[in-house]
């Protein structure tokens, strides 16, 4: 009769848990965000998806340039907005110009110009608003709008990601705490650039825990 | 005694803002468009709201150059 001895092997390795993949990194101080039309900083945005998001990758922050960088369209679009009822009675009868035209093209010039003037505010809104960076948990995301028909598209890994650094100048910066972030990459990945963007020392700090989170895992 | 303008200055005057509306119809086009596109790359709630204005737009801008065939 043969007996058969079982030994148990000694653990002399245990591999570490594996964090879940898709977890949202999201700093303490800032709550969920909910997305709203003029919305220009997110954390954690709620009912968000971009071009090219995995399945789960989650977005970490969501950012545009800051609402103040809107003001010389607002400013124009006001004063076109008032120049047919205000500015051209004046400047004409200053002047002493006279259309001889009949009713008709002044009606249509009116209407064209007030239609041209929705035109141009709705394209300046346009440009803003599809103007977007975003942090996810794996990449830093910044799509570009050139008017209206030119696109760019630049992504870097968390894990490429070298350096992050802002700068914040004038006085508009200062009053409403916005500055360029700028993330630069190793190897041939481009560095971004994001501009305008609010609270650029809160964007640094998330990104830059994102790294160290992504480092940390292991691959 | 107010000045009248010729049938020639007026010809001309109506085919530029005929061709200034047309163009301007075209501009609206493309920003229905574009529009389009750039909802594909992000998905909002407020793009619905901004699909209806640019549509709005466009039709609008139809709107007044099919009337400024009729009233010019």
């Amino acid at each position: 009769m043969v007996r058969s001895t079982i030994r148990v092997m000694p653990t002399i390795f245990v591999s570490p848990e594996k964090k879940p993949h898709g977890h949202a990194f999201v700093p303490k101080d800032q709550p969920p965000t909910r997305m709203r039309p003029l919305t220009a900083f997110a954390v954690n945005p709620l009912g968000l998806r971009f071009e090219t998001q995995e399945e789960e990758e989650v977005v970490v922050l969501f950012l545009r340039q800051h609402f103040i960088v809107n003001l010389p369209w607002i400013a124009i679009t006001i004063l076109l907005l008032i120049a047919p009822t205000v500015i051209f009675p004046k400047l004409f009868s200053a002047l002493s110009i006279h259309f001889p035209f009949p009713p008709g093209y002044y009606f249509i010039g009116t209407i064209f110009w007030y239609v041209a003037t929705f035109g141009f505010a709705l394209a300046s809104f346009i440009g803003w608003f599809f103007n977007i960076y975003i942090v996810t948990n794996e990449r830093v995301v910044d799509i570009d709008f050139f008017y209206l028909l030119y696109k760019k598209f630049s992504e870097a890994e968390l894990l490429k990601i070298q350096d992050i650094s802002y700068t914040s100048g004038g006085i508009l910066a200062a009053i409403f705490n916005f500055g360029n972030v700028t993330v630069q990459t190793a190897g041939e990945s481009p560095n971004l650039e994001f501009d305008s963007v609010p609270f650029p020392e809160k964007v640094v700090e998330t990104i830059r825990s994102l790294t160290e989170l992504t480092e940390g895992e292991p691959v | 005694m107010t000045p009248t303008v010729s049938d020639a200055v007026l010809l001309v005057v109506k085919v530029l803002f005929l061709i200034g509306i047309f163009l301007y119809s075209v501009f609206a086009a493309v920003l229905v468009r574009q529009e389009q596109l750039m909802a594909h790359v992000l998905e909002e709630s407020f793009e619905p709201m901004l699909r209806l204005l640019v549509v709005g737009h466009l039709v609008i801008s139809v709107g007044v150059f099919i009337m400024a065939i009729f009233l010019l």
